[in-house]
């Protein structure tokens, strides 16, 4: 009993982190209707660039937190700007394919400049955790999970009660209707594509925080994101939460009873499942 | 006339490629042996992907399966090639079947991303199973002798160009066209949807499966991250897409032209032929969407604009 408690709240806390991975795909997915497969390399570049803040500038990791938005989110623009505006009329399947090509370049460019080695950040407080109700809870894990549920939060409140954020839904359910309203597509893509890319840049440093990094965990990491927005919907940003939380518990508990080697098989034997039975989400609309 | 020189240019072709072993050096055979069997799997994928409009991110998983057929087959039953061969090819269509029915009522990204889900699962599935080696993986009994797999590939390409082309202009063909141009006028036309999709999706995993046989016994190692891996599901894609999906040639084509560019890259710099191969599916999908096969028919008319068509079609 002890043991599955310390489970639960050793899932629940990776959940919070799996949720703002996905955060960012399912935005540019819901908006622009492009399944970014390189969501996962611009995680991977937010954890270089909190890395780089720490070891060079001696930042502490949640103080790089924003600089790695603001870094992501000016990358994410050019790119939505310089190359996926170009394609976004064209068929699903060539934006899905021409980001996965960004994904390439993202990840080697990576291994020519970072070095293919293992990085770690080690603030002074990595270590240290306290006991709640009978389980351990690290610290950075705790933090990073707190992160993780005010940028959602945050997000959710932009979408729901700015202008932007309401350009930025009505333009995803109605292109032409918003443009009438005076919307500049061009300009709003890029800027939902950058918000999304600041999102995963913010994963990135708290995934930094609490796991080793390499250029080529992103693929990996695009996997989980999926899985995620799948098990939750894309319909509203709070269910993205409910996905991370799932997958996270799911995880733990499979890694506890099953073995650590079969947590793969069933988050993504849930994913195919989910969508096969329920393609709008767990919690999603029937269509 | 026009099917006439076509066929009479493909046999021309066929002949000088199946003479490359007599001529060529150690290097220009291995690599040919890989650049047929990339081209049979694009080619393979373009039954799913170009003529029925299901992007297939699952294929790899029939190339995995069928080496893993002709893996176990040897190793752990001590059965020829052919017998192992049998067995991938069985194990394939016997996926494509079972997997094939629930995941084919989805479309577009779900479909995609559903496929994608199920390689990750085999990979998992396969490297905690004791009879395939777990994920060490298995060694194969060794056979020196390329010009044999150079001729099996080289045949195993042209069989399912055959098929291809048959597919073409056959009945079953043009259901699966119809399928992709619009699923529900097709249902309404009586083509059986889900049968045709179902069959469609079995006769690709027989020719990636009989691919990832040959490619294991070549290499005499197959472990689950390699013998399942996406990259290679999204290289086939890459060649098809960069030829053009939908065509008889167009997936060898750009099989053939992608494999030559990275083959002459990975000899200088490695990280620079990774980043060279982004590059160009990036530039593809810009400038040319509809392949190289669509290219070289439109760029006589048009000219230059004709990449500039391309983007004023898509962009926002």
């Amino acid at each position: 009993m002890q043991l599955l408690w310390q489970i639960l709240i050793n899932g629940v806390l990776l959940g919070g982190l799996y949720a703002l991975m996905a955060l960012g795909l399912v935005l540019v997915w819901g908006v622009l209707n492009i399944v970014n497969l390189a969501h996962g390399a611009l995680i991977m570049l937010g954890a270089y660039a909190c890395y780089y803040l720490f070891t060079g500038f001696g930042l502490d990791p949640f103080g790089a937190l924003p600089v790695a938005m603001a870094l992501l989110f000016c990358l994410g623009y050019l790119i939505q700007r310089c190359v996926l505006n170009l394609v976004i009329r064209a068929p699903m399947f060539n934006t899905l394919l021409i980001t996965f090509g960004l994904e390439v370049v993202i990840t080697f460019l990576a291994q020519m400049i970072f070095s293919a080695d293992f990085r770690t950040v080690n603030p002074s407080y990595a270590g240290a955790n306290f006991l709640w109700l009978g389980a351990t809870v690290p610290l950075v894990r705790l933090l990073a999970f707190g992160v993780a549920l005010g940028l959602t939060f945050a997000l959710w409140l932009f979408l729901d009660h700015t202008a932007l954020g309401r350009a930025i839904r009505a333009t995803a359910q109605n292109l032409t209707a918003a443009r009438l309203y005076g919307v500049n597509p061009r300009q709003l893509y890029a800027l939902t594509f950058g918000i999304g890319a600041a999102l995963a840049g913010a994963a990135g440093t708290l995934y930094g925080v609490v796991s080793q990094i390499n250029p080529y965990i992103g693929s990996g990491l695009t996997g989980k994101s999926f899985a995620i927005a799948i098990i939750g919907g894309l319909d509203k940003s709070i269910y993205v939460l409910v996905g991370g939380l799932f997958l996270g518990i799911v995880e733990a508990l499979t890694a506890l009873y099953i073995g650590p080697t079969y947590t793969d098989v069933i988050s993504f034997g849930i994913l195919v499942v989910v969508l096969i039975v329920r393609p709008t989400g767990l919690l999603g609309r029937t269509a | 006339m026009k099917l006439a020189s076509t066929l009479a240019l493909s046999v021309v072709v066929v002949g000088v490629l199946a003479t490359v072993p007599w001529w060529g050096s150690a290097v220009l055979v291995q690599f040919g042996i890989n650049a047929l069997i990339l081209a049979t799997l694009a080619q393979s994928w373009n039954i799913i992907g170009g003529y029925t409009g299901y992007p297939s991110f699952g294929n790899s998983v029939f190339y995995g399966l069928g080496g893993y057929g002709v893996a176990v087959g040897m190793v752990q039953f001590q059965l020829p090639f052919a017998a192992g061969l049998a067995l991938g090819v069985f194990l394939a269509v016997l996926f494509a079947f079972l997997l094939g029915l629930p995941v084919l009522r989805l479309r577009g990204h779900y479909f995609a991303i559903a496929t994608l889900g199920l390689a990750e699962v085999m990979t998992a599935i396969v490297s905690n199973l004791e009879i395939a080696g777990r994920n060490i993986g298995l060694i194969l009994p060794l056979l020196k002798g390329d010009t044999l797999f150079f001729e099996l590939s080289l045949a195993l390409l042209v069989i399912t160009t055959m098929t291809v082309a048959w597919i073409s202009r056959s009945r079953f063909g043009f259901g699966l066209i119809a399928i992709r141009e619009n699923e529900e006028a097709a249902a309404v036309m009586g083509v059986n949807t889900t049968l045709y999709k179902i069959l469609g999706f079995a006769l690709c995993s027989i020719f990636a499966a009989i691919a990832g046989g040959i490619h294991a016994y070549w290499i005499t190692y197959l472990d689950p991250t390699s013998a399942f891996d996406i990259t290679l599901n999204v290289k086939m894609i890459i060649m098809a897409v960069f030829g053009g999906p939908g065509t008889i040639f167009g997936p060898v084509l750009g099989a053939f032209v992608l494999s030559a560019i990275s083959e002459v890259l990975a000899t200088k710099v490695t990280s620079l032929a990774g980043i060279f191969f982004g590059l160009v599916i990036v530039a593809a999908i810009v400038f040319m969407p509809r392949g190289l096969a669509d290219l070289v028919r439109r760029f006589r008319q048009q000219g230059w604009r004709y990449f500039q068509a391309n983007i004023q079609a898509h962009r926002v």
